[in-house]
């Protein structure tokens, strides 16, 4: 028993990063119908932002997160102003191939600037939590799960309460007609994959500071951000919680499997994301469009 | 010859008669000095430039580096008193080994390789012990130590390392010295071939030390979330907590051990401790963890040629400033270089058959220990040591006649440090 709710606390609390990791991905999928194939390369770009602001400037990588969310807004913003959105109404797979490539790009940056060490944030706090018995919650990835509930809670106001928002929220139902209203659709692109590429760089802090990081570390969390966001639904914020937090708990059952562990970890994810789309192709808590 | 080049280029409209009659006259001047300079041996290498194994594949390429220049200061291989210098052409397999096997191919048949050096891991060794076989040329790796690799009947692999069984088996050896002494392991083990081998030995291993293996859990290769593995291993309650896989894992693993107070008597990783970075990584928690190294700065091995333990290690610091000491890949690597070397000297030849010969039949001792191949091409003679993380430094705790530290055991509990 006691086994049962340290391994759901556990789950719960890995699904955290997931879902920090899930709703920039979503967003961008939602409105731009782009797989951001280079989603992942961004959290790594937010990780060691993270890392090189704890290590220079001795800042607590918790602090550090608007930075990452600021740097890699504007960076997002310009690299759809300057590149994705040439091809933007090209089909599917031209996006899959520029966003491949943009992460073969951003990851060999990232190796030749920081090389391929592994780095890892490590405050004094890591690895300390709250006792219950033998039932343990530690601080960091506690702290991590808040983290990722008050960045989905602030990407579904700006979506829902604010002016942009609402465009973007148009551009997603119907492009021509968002345009037809005076809707700048080349800027509300660009805004839209800022934010999802701000949500990539607050994952990405709080990634280095559970895992240790390379610039090869972000390639399991896209395919790990299209399986949450298939999960949840797509055209939701909340929907994305609920994805990423099922994904965190499917993997913890999935490794506690006597005698396999984590082999099938995966092919349990994946198995359930083929479920959902056999049965509720809209996803766990999707609205369908 | 350099003299001859420069006027040979000035008059290039002269017949190719007079040219041919130039070099012959060069040739001939110089043949009744010292050593004469041979043809340039060149040594094909793939390595995992980018993707996920850079990290590994760059300590690779340092060690063979380190030897080229070496040998090529000193003239180059001396093959029947003519210096060969040497030349290592490398590719960038982006760490997958179906890529690494093509490009050992292209090595071969594009750029004429006379000998091969072998990339980094197990899979792409067993991918480019495949094509070496098929064309008969040599392969000396220092970083593949599967046994599957060398269970296929290959007659052109050989591997200077000690193989995979035997990576946590002195671990083993050691924790039979201790007092109170451990009896239960929790084993846990990425699913592939190399970390099984290493996993599955000790399964056999362990019982004939009087330990049991009270828990066997496989995860996934390259998992960096281990919560639930580490949970099992705490219910089962271990004196000893192994892990078989690599640097991620082992983070991982020691990350997830102090977050759910996970406390045993001794924590020993197969790969990933001996690295600088999971010191870095880990900071204080990278303390009291043990791991199977297969050469240490520290050892004491009597080398018959090149440099001693201590110049090797100045020679490391010298050329590749401020990364530390070279930890065992790069060593290893280096040792590819020597065997391959002496190989090649033995042999009198760069034929790649008598050179298979001569590595078949090599037995030598160098700063990285001893260097013999069984029948099936592994390096089954040196011994691997057993290194702990102290205080941020690595020492070297067993066997005892080469340790520079007494093992700190126990491991104190994570509210105890």
């Amino acid at each position: 028993m006691v086994d049962f709710v340290q391994l759901v606390i556990l789950g719960l609390l890995a699904g955290g990063v997931y879902v920090a990791v899930g709703v920039g991905f979503g967003l961008v999928w939602g409105v731009l119908n782009i797989v951001n194939l280079a989603h992942g390369a961004l959290v790594v770009v937010g990780g060691y932002l993270t890392w090189q602001l704890f290590t220079t400037l001795h800042l607590d990588p918790f602090l550090t997160l608007p930075v990452d969310a600021v740097a890699l807004f504007v960076f997002g913003y310009a690299l759809q102003r300057g590149v994705i959105n040439r091809i933007i109404r090209a089909p599917l797979l031209f996006t899959f191939l520029l966003t491949f490539g943009l992460n073969l790009i951003v990851v060999n940056l990232l190796l030749l600037i920081f090389g391929s060490d592994f780095r890892s944030v490590t405050p004094s706090y890591s690895g300390q939590g709250f006792e219950f018995g033998s039932i343990v919650i530690p601080y960091v990835p506690l702290i991590s799960l808040g983290v990722a509930i008050a960045l989905s809670a602030s990407l579904a106001f700006v979506l829902n309460r604010t002016r942009t928002g609402l465009a973007i929220n148009a551009i997603a139902s119907d492009r021509d007609a968002a345009q037809l209203v005076g809707i700048d659709l080349r800027h509300a692109y660009a805004v839209t994959y800022g934010l999802g590429a701000a949500c990539a760089g607050v994952a990405g802090g709080l990634i280095a500071l559970i895992q240790a990081i390379t610039p090869t570390a972000g390639e399991p969390y896209t395919l790990q951000a299209f399986v949450v966001v298939i999960l949840g639904g797509l055209g939701r914020v909340s929907a994305t919680v609920v994805g990423g937090l099922a994904f965190g708990l499917v993997e913890a059952f999935g490794q506690s499997i006597p005698g396999s562990g984590s082999v099938f970890a995966n092919a349990i994810a994946f198995g359930l994301m083929v479920l959902v789309l056999v049965t509720r192709p809209q996803g766990l808590m999707g609205r369908l469009r | 010859m350099g003299q001859n080049r420069g006027w040979v280029m000035t008059v290039r409209r002269l017949a190719l008669l007079a040219v041919a009659a130039v070099a012959m006259m060069a040739c001939g001047g110089s043949g009744s000095g010292g050593p004469t300079t041979g043809s340039t041996i060149v040594l094909g290498a793939p390595l995992g430039l980018t993707g996920a194994l850079t990290k590994e594949s760059t300590l690779t390429q340092q060690g063979y580096n380190l030897w080229l220049d070496w040998i090529n200061t000193r003239g180059g291989i001396l093959v029947n008193g003519v210096k060969h210098p040497v030349q290592i052409k490398y590719y960038d397999d982006t760490s997958n080994a179906n890529q690494s096997a093509v490009l050992m191919q292209k090595l071969i048949t594009e750029d004429k390789a006379n000998f091969l050096l072998g990339p980094y891991g197990s899979a792409a060794t067993a991918t480019d012990a495949a094509i070496a076989e098929q064309n008969q040329i040599p392969m000396v790796e220092a970083n593949g130590a599967a046994q599957s690799i060398f269970n296929q009947g290959y007659k052109y692999t050989f591997g200077v390392l000690s193989p995979a069984n035997k990576y946590l088996q002195g671990v083993i050896d050691m924790a039979a010295t201790l007092n109170p002494k451990p009896t239960t392991i929790a084993m846990l083990s990425a699913d592939d071939n190399f970390s099984l081998e290493v996993a599955n030995a000790i399964n056999t291993y362990a019982p004939t030390k009087g330990m049991n293996v009270v828990l066997f859990k496989k995860y996934k290769n390259g998992a960096t979330n281990l919560g639930a593995e580490v949970q099992a291993a705490k219910a089962a309650n271990p004196d000893i907590v192994l892990n078989s896989g690599h640097l991620t894992e082992a983070i991982a693993i020691n990350k997830a051990a102090k977050q759910q107070k996970l406390n045993a008597k001794i924590f020993a990783y197969s790969v990933g401790p001996s690295t600088p970075d999971f010191i870095t990584a880990l900071g204080a928690d990278a303390n009291f963890v043990y791991d199977g190294s297969q050469w240490t700065p520290q050892v004491k091995y009597t080398p018959a040629f090149y440099l001693t333990v201590a110049q090797y290690v100045a020679a490391y610091k010298a050329k590749y400033a401020g990364l530390g000491d070279p930890d065992y890949h790069v060593a290893e690597s280096t040792a590819a270089c020597l065997a391959l070397q002496r190989a090649i000297e033995n042999a009198g030849s760069l034929d790649p058959k008598k050179v298979r010969d001569a590595l078949a039949a090599l037995d030598v001792t160098v700063f990285f220990g001893q260097i013999k191949f069984d029948s099936r091409g592994i390096n089954i003679y040196k011994p691997m040591v057993v290194e702990q993380i102290q205080s941020g430094v690595h020492h070297t705790v067993f066997p005892a006649d080469i340790a520079d530290a007494q093992p700190m055991y126990p491991t104190p509990a994570w509210d105890q440090r």
